[in-house]
């Protein structure tokens, strides 16, 4: 499924669009005219990659399969609900686990960044990748065949955690009632993994950056699976 | 005989119990081991819904399904296994090739590795589409797309195979050959539950057939049985020169006329005793100085059997006569009658 999905589904100008040049765009917007040392580029970068690239999959793709048939042929076949959404996700991670590996080689070919605690990094990507993902498929799973009316939603969404997490202004500098929200957002932990990894420091602890990415990844299962089965009972 | 399928007081409402949108109602029935079992009915009538139920796409509201001896609810996996869909739209990968949807498919049902190759080469040669194995399916016309929509569905050699409107749309020479692989299918052992609102098609194919309408089942039998039970709803066709709008009125005056319909360039006569018909079409054309080019009887058909079960008047729906040639059973052909 892995391969199939990365054939027939990532190559489409929708997903080129929010899966591979959306972090671009968002990082460049943001980080043009500041004063930013590559090594903190690198790491906004990578987070802003993994979290857009990954959660840009599942609104994307399954209304898309829905619409041409496809879904239904996975439903079917034998397999639980559960293996279908976790290879789902599995692809989105990977894909964004790839584009982020193209965002590190930009930053250290292009503006010579170090990768200061690399096995994090892997870890970091690997971890982020799958947890965005996840939540991308809360949104794939709202039983449409029409991608536009998941993307609204999904954006507004993405683009909130964002602006919430610690992306553009660190943690460290953010007012106590900033910061408690920042917590809420997923990315905050991405990104603090990130410049754990990429400038060998973080705000919060690193192992507790992990945990809470994986626990925000399984978290993130729980509401496709449930409205699947909803949709399967109601019949939409 | 064993049951490939039994269905137990079936019933589907889309959205919530009490305020949602009743599809199939209580419905029940068997589909024998190595049949062709026929789900007719007509737009909206619960057929496709039926179908999703018994394919584990949709959850019956209540009711219980059981196939191969295990219930649907509590023992999926092991039907999936054995089960082939093959939907109304040609579900199939447009970005890869004829090879590697088969490949992939075959795959996502656990056919042994060194089987795959094989078994996808056997289906292409024998659906005609070896020679376009590695183009893609984007380019492959409708037709094309059907016969490897159902390649697909059958590549692990499913014990039932599920059929949605399998030939609709599709120019003559496919679905005649699309046809003939259902029969085969079939002749091999598979079980075929065939959802369609062609009934010619389900006269042609089918052992039994079951007729749905507004949720309920309305008839299930053999066609033949089917039509012998509404052996009622008979007629008589008659082509007369020259044609003319006028005919309709006096025809329809003959003694045990029930009701005329005009049919491109025939007129059909619905009685219930053809018999005692016949010669008065015969001396109405004599005295009018009419040519009498064509009379023919005609037995119910499984459509008649269908519109009759359905409620919708006998007449009001087109009949397609290229269809209807094995019913016939009268007096076809050149008749120098009228003079």
């Amino acid at each position: 499924m892995i391969l199939k999905d990365l054939r027939t589904q990532y190559l489409r100008p929708g997903m080129i669009m929010f899966a591979f040049l959306m972090p671009f765009f968002m990082f460049f917007s943001f980080a043009v005219r500041r004063d930013m040392a590559a090594a903190q580029g690198v790491a906004r970068l990578l987070a802003l990659t993994t979290f857009f690239t990954a959660s840009a999959a599942g609104p994307f793709i399954i209304p898309l399969e829905r619409r041409v048939g496809t879904y239904d042929r996975l439903l079917a076949a034998p397999m639980s609900l559960l293996t279908l959404l976790a290879g789902k996700a599995a692809v989105g991670a990977l894909f964004a686990m790839g584009v982020s590996v193209f965002s590190l080689l930009v930053g250290v070919v292009a503006f010579g960044a170090t990768i200061a605690r690399p096995w994090l990094l892997v870890a970091g990507i690997t971890l982020g990748s799958f947890s965005f993902s996840a939540l991308g498929l809360i949104f794939g799973s709202i039983p449409t065949r029409n991608p536009g009316d998941v993307q609204m939603p999904s954006t507004l969404l993405r683009w909130a955690l964002m602006f919430v997490s610690g992306v553009f202004i660190p943690l460290a500098e953010m007012a106590p009632a900033a910061r408690a929200v920042a917590y809420i957002s997923p990315l905050t932990y991405a990104q603090d993994l990130m410049n754990h990894a990429v400038l060998g420091m973080g705000t919060l602890s690193s192992w507790l950056d992990l945990a809470l990415l994986l626990a925000c990844g399984l978290l993130f299962m729980v509401p496709p699976v449930l409205m699947h089965r909803r949709a399967r009972r109601l019949g939409y | 005989m064993s049951e490939a399928i039994v269905v137990e007081n079936l019933t589907k409402v889309y959205g919530r119990p009490g305020t949602g949108l009743l599809a199939v109602d209580q419905i029940g029935f068997e589909v024998h081991e190595g049949e062709v079992f026929g789900f007719l009915g007509p737009n909206g009538a619960g057929k496709t819904t039926t179908q999703r139920m018994l394919t584990t796409l949709l959850e019956p509201t209540s009711g219980r399904i059981v196939i191969f001896g295990h219930d649907l609810a509590r023992d999926a996996y092991p039907v999936k296994r054995q089960m082939g869909l093959v939907p109304e739209e040609s579900n199939v990968y447009t970005e890869l090739t004829a090879w590697d949807n088969l490949m992939f498919t075959a795959q996502l049902y656990r056919v042994p590795r060194h089987e795959r190759a094989q078994r996808a080469q056997q289906l292409l040669e024998s659906f005609g589409l070896w020679e376009k194995r590695n183009v893609r399916v984007e380019n492959f016309s409708k037709g094309m797309r059907r016969r490897l929509s159902i390649a697909m569905a059958i590549i692990h050699r499913p014990r039932l195979l599920f059929l949605d409107e399998p030939t609709p749309g599709l120019d003559t020479q496919s679905a005649h050959a699309i046809r003939d692989l259902i029969r085969q299918l079939n002749a091999e052992g598979t079980t075929i539950f065939l959802t369609t609102h062609q009934i010619e098609e389900a006269n042609q194919l089918c052992d039994r057939v079951a007729i749905i309408n507004h949720g309920h089942i309305a008839a299930i039998d053999t066609p033949e049985r089917l039509k012998a039970a509404f052996r009622r709803v008979q007629s008589v066709e008659v082509a007369l020169e020259p044609d003319g709008q006028t005919h309709g009125g006096a025809l329809s005056a003959l003694a045990g006329v029930t009701h005329v319909v005009k049919m491109g360039d025939k007129w059909r006569l619905y009685t219930q005793d053809p018999s005692m018909l016949l010669p008065q079409v015969t001396d109405y054309a004599r005295a009018s100085g009419l040519r009498l080019i064509s009379l023919s009887t005609l037995g119910p058909s499984l459509e008649d059997v269908f519109l009759e079960l359905t409620g919708q008047q006998v007449g009001t729906i087109r009949h397609d006569m290229a269809e209807e040639g094995p019913r016939r059973r009268g007096m076809k052909g050149q008749m120098g009658g009228g003079r």
